[in-house]
């Protein structure tokens, strides 16, 4: 695959170091670094506090590790998302089912995953009879992988072989999955399930989840056939069925993997918060997309990486919690966040525009 | 053959809708817990009314979806018809096409902005919801009194910004802590958004822990949201019995983190009974009664104390 750049031994065309871009992932890196540092300023000029740092009395530790913490775990649900979606990107689709796949898996997962007994008393949001009870975890999360699978392999179906845009393809998987949702305890929502389903979000389990998916896929899309074939068709998918690759079926497996990761996300937001309900992950996947799209992920196709994303991801915890810590008003909040994800890419632009006219 | 199927199928579409009592029912949305209790009695409710046929829709939180349905159940011929807002500013249009075709509207739940100007074959079923917020904040007034403590601090979780219960919860919370009844004088901290979720207020929750400010209540628009920030304390080894923490709803997930003595107070909205009330303020209306127009089903302080009243209610 020929990079944009390496222009070198083409045409005549004289190789100049100068010109050698800089990875993607750095620009993002400084650019995360960047908000770091203006969060760290705006706290110590307006609230006399430190962002990162630990500045009060009587705690031990240079940094400030409860807000290192959150900044991390409040965005690796969306995070575990976010790395199927850029696979998706990369090669040249998209997908809008993931937060309507969250909802889906949630209540299907919680209603094999609850215990029998409330503080003594029967369980009030039993779902099934006696016999679905206190069941092994495994089987919550096997059932809830399942719901994934079957999501995206609808998804990848429609889009490989009848050829409708994956856009339109996984929007109504998102109107559907998001009804199915409802539909499955009729907007109830589903509680109270065994000790063993609330350990998997426990805690930092979900970063640790995220983090190791994350170099799972960096060294699937970097080192594997199925890494390159997927830059391949998102690159310029008539070459790449032309050499001989089946795009088909590799589009199946996108979209497959892009659906049972939603599921892990499922699972462990689930057992975060102990419930699952109808309305869960609505918006997860713009966030998603908008942490892929943040770190570098172009939406042509072709172009990213995990790396990038989790850094995305990271920009978006750190907001979240540099708004909280500032102290601003929920009103603003929002606006502030829309203005930064349309901002980030408007530089990215920029660099990329400046590079081609070199 | 297949056209005869088709046209039968119509056939007895057209045959259901021509029924004496049907009620058409248009809810704000289906995914929310406390409007899906509501719905739920509206619906058990219709069960036990012999001849009353009900009509349920989803307006999925779209104004102009809600504002059709209620158009189509007109144009079915419907008797009456139930409306839970969407936009609780956006009831007028309802209002107008509903008394343009002389069919009697009740509206549930959320008070509509023309609440004052309603025609006479139209009323309005709630809670009031100046009291949910009221009662809950005077609970947490008295639990921080009890503690013996004259001042404290507390932090505020609010729901939807664009939620007009949210608003009045908001705006109860602020009026009981400057108010003479509290009795504590109470700072608040910050006051933010969770959307209603458990999950964003358990995040929420954790980022105003980091900043390591003490704090001594948590005053929450709803019971999910104080769950989050429930969650969140345990997580951070908080000892709950120095935290208050005031929610609202009664639900059911609510009720076990309060029988874990986690939650110290919540406040019953009695769903069910809104929507059976709606139905018998519709049905009246129907049959050309006179009904109050403003309806309202009381709300009720749920503590430890009296708990075991509300485990089977919602």
């Amino acid at each position: 695959m020929a990079q944009p750049n390496a222009t070198h031994g083409l045409g005549g065309l004289k190789y100049d170091p100068s010109k050698k871009a800089r990875p993607q992932e750095l620009n993002v890196f400084i650019a995360f670094v960047a908000i770091v540092v203006a969060f760290e300023l705006l706290g110590r000029l307006i609230m006399g506090e430190s962002f990162l740092f630990n500045t009060r009395e009587g705690t031990e530790g240079l940094f400030n590790t409860q807000r290192l913490s959150i900044i991390i775990l409040q965005v690796s649900t969306v995070g575990i998302i976010a790395i199927g979606v850029t696979q998706v990107i990369i090669s040249g689709g998209i997908d809008l089912s993931s937060g309507s796949v969250v909802g889906a898996t949630a209540m299907v997962a919680m209603s094999f995953a609850q215990t029998a007994l409330v503080n003594g008393n029967p369980n009030p949001k039993a779902i099934f009879g006696d016999w679905a009870m206190d069941l092994p975890v495994l089987l919550p999360i096997l059932i809830g992988l399942g719901v994934g699978l079957i999501a995206g392999l609808v998804n990848g179906a429609l889009i490989a072989y009848t050829r409708i845009p994956p856009f339109i393809a996984t929007l109504g998987m998102m109107v559907s999955a998001r009804g199915f949702a409802r539909w499955w305890s009729t907007g109830n929502p589903i509680s109270f399930p065994t000790e063993s389903y609330n350990a998997i979000g426990t805690g930092m389990n979900p970063v640790f989840v995220f983090i190791v998916l994350a170099v799972l896929f960096h060294l699937i899309m970097t080192y594997t056939k199925y890494g390159k074939h997927n830059y391949a068709i998102g690159s310029n998918e008539q070459a790449t069925r032309m050499s001989g690759i089946n795009v088909d079926r590799h589009k199946m497996l996108v979209y497959v993997i892009a659906g049972m990761l939603a599921s892990v996300a499922a699972i462990v937001v689930s057992s975060k918060g102990q419930t699952a309900q109808a309305n869960m992950g609505v918006m997860y996947e713009l966030d998603a997309i908008a942490m892929a799209v943040i770190g570098g992920v172009s939406l042509q196709g072709g172009r990213g990486s995990i790396i990038g994303t989790v850094i995305g991801a990271l920009i978006f915890g750190v907001i979240i919690s540099g708004f909280t810590f500032l102290k601003l008003d929920a009103y603003y909040q929002e606006m502030v966040k829309g203005a930064i994800i349309v901002g980030a890419v408007v530089m990215d632009q920029w660099r990329q525009r400046a590079r081609t006219r070199g | 053959m297949k056209k005869t199927l088709i046209i039968a199928g119509f056939a007895a579409l057209l045959g259901t809708s021509a029924i004496a009592q049907d009620v058409g029912v248009s809810m704000a949305k289906f995914d929310d817990n406390f409007l899906t209790v509501l719905r739920n009695g509206l619906i058990d409710y219709s069960k036990t009314l012999p001849g009353v046929n009900l009509q349920v829709e989803d307006a999925q939180n779209d104004v102009a979806k809600q504002l059709d349905q209620i158009n189509n159940f007109i144009a079915s011929g419907v008797k009456a018809i139930i409306v839970n807002p969407v936009d609780t500013s956006a009831t007028q249009a309802m209002s107008d096409a509903a008394a343009a075709a002389g069919v009697p509207l009740v509206y549930v739940n959320r008070e509509p902005i023309n609440i004052d100007t309603l025609p006479d074959n139209q009323a309005f079923v709630a809670s009031n919801e100046m009291d949910s917020g009221t009662l809950e904040t005077l609970e947490v007034c008295r639990l921080l009194k009890e503690a013996g403590k004259t001042e404290a601090s507390a932090y505020v979780i609010m729901g939807e910004l664009s939620n007009q219960a949210a608003v009045m919860r908001t705006k109860d919370i602020h009026d009981v802590i400057g108010g003479p009844d509290c009795g504590v004088k109470i700072t608040i901290l910050d006051e933010q958004t969770s959307n209603w979720s458990r999950d964003e207020a358990q995040n929420l929750m954790t980022n105003w822990m980091s900043t390591g400010t003490p704090f001594d209540a948590v005053i929450a628009n709803n019971d999910e949201s104080a769950i989050g920030a429930i969650q969140a304390m345990k997580a951070g080894n908080v000892d709950m019995k120095s935290v208050v923490v005031g929610g609202v709803d009664a639900t059911q997930d609510a009720l076990a983190a309060m029988q874990a003595g986690d939650l110290d107070a919540t406040v019953f909205q009695d769903a069910a009974g809104q929507g059976k009330g709606s139905l018998d303020a519709a049905l009246a209306l129907a049959d050309g009664k006179a009904v109050d127009q403003k309806v309202y089903i009381p709300f009720q302080l749920v503590t430890p104390a009296n708990i075991g009243d509300f485990l089977s209610k919602n």
